[in-house]
């Protein structure tokens, strides 16, 4: 009898160790087990450089958002975005690639315009800028002078 | 690099020639910007209109032709972004005046200094109301700058409401900058910096030439 008890003990405790752990690793994984919270905005960039699904869309450098997916549309990138369903977008919002830091991984800042209408579920921010490639610039200066 | 510098001599060839070969399916907003672009050309090349005792009425003359092509109030509307909202009528007219003369006093006079890039029109995005021109400038040393120019219709005329140049736009530089000012002071603190920054461009002018 007293041997079950602690079989059971044992057991739930393992359960309990296996649930936190696979919370842990959706969390850290970003992964969404019940779909994104959030309306769908995308953006057409002319490169998106190292931009990837799940990174981070800030405006003022507060998180709104994440990257859901990028695809190749018209040779230019499209980014598909998921945005929290509190914050509004104004239409000449302006989405850009930057980089955190020198070296840092990119995300997507959103500079908040003065539009009176706001971009709806599925729609588009027009305006955009492409990450500045700072190696092209430079070779660009650099071989550019014959 | 001095990027000022930069947007300077990016600007004077991108207002002041068009040369090069034109993509054969250049739009209506592509010709428009052509147009004007080749009018500049052609005032700074007109002989009633060179040396320095017309500086004056060369500068007038681009200045109307930049009115023709570039939606100023549209610029300044979404340089100052949800700030704009709040301001009264009059302010808001105050501002594109303030904000329309510092761009064309900052560019214009460069314009000036221009001496051969040449310019390729190489692509149009349509999108129904919008559009963007792309556009190469290609220094005297090759290097190749692009530069963008978004445009909105109005009416039957295509105008210039945002210019970027290696893919940085313009509305976003001010925007950022213009934020910041308000936050950190206010309004009015913005309309003296931009009023200072004039008188400094007028003094710069009439120290250099003779009339501005």
């Amino acid at each position: 009898m007293k041997r079950s008890a602690l079989d059971l003990g044992v057991g739930i405790f393992v359960l309990v160790g296996l649930l936190a752990l696979a919370w842990l690793s959706a969390n850290l994984g970003r992964v969404d087990l019940l779909g994104q919270r959030g309306y769908v905005v995308s953006a057409d960039f002319p490169s998106v450089g190292g931009l990837k699904a799940g990174s981070a869309i800030e405006i003022a450098g507060v998180e709104i958002g994440r990257v859901d997916r990028i695809l190749l549309q018209d040779y230019q990138a499209r980014v598909v975005m998921v945005i929290q369903p509190e914050i509004k977008l104004q239409e000449d919002s302006i989405a850009s690639i930057k980089t955190k830091g020198l070296i840092g991984e990119r995300y997507v800042r959103i500079s908040p315009g003065g539009s009176e209408k706001a971009i709806p579920p599925n729609g588009r921010i027009r305006e955009v800028e492409p990450p500045v490639d700072i190696e092209e610039l430079l070779s660009k200066y650099i071989f550019g002078k014959v | 690099m001095n990027w000022l510098r930069m947007g300077a001599v990016v600007l004077v060839g991108a207002l002041a020639i068009a040369v090069g070969p034109a993509p054969a399916a250049a739009g209506v907003p592509t010709d428009q910007l052509k147009g004007a672009v080749e009018r500049v050309l052609k005032t700074l090349d007109d002989p009633a209109l060179k040396g320095e005792a017309k500086v004056g009425d060369r500068r007038t003359a681009v200045r109307k032709i930049a009115n023709e092509i570039f939606d100023f109030g549209e610029i300044a509307k979404r340089s100052m972004a949800r700030h704009w909202q709040p301001l009264s009528e009059a302010q808001k007219a105050e501002f594109v005046g303030l904000f329309a003369e510092l761009l064309e006093r900052s560019y214009i006079s460069k314009i000036e200094t221009y001496g051969g890039e040449k310019i390729q029109y190489t692509a149009e995005r349509a999108d129904g109301e919008y559009a963007t021109v792309s556009t190469k400038i290609i220094t005297k040393n090759g290097t190749e700058v692009p530069v963008d120019y978004r445009m909105n219709k109005r009416g039957d005329r295509w105008l210039v409401y945002d210019v970027s140049i290696e893919g940085v736009s313009l509305v976003s530089n001010y925007r950022t900058q213009f934020n910041k000012i308000i936050q950190t002071t206010s309004y009015s603190e913005l309309v003296s910096k931009l009023r200072n920054k004039q008188d400094e461009l007028l003094a710069e002018d009439k120290g250099g030439k003779k009339k501005p």
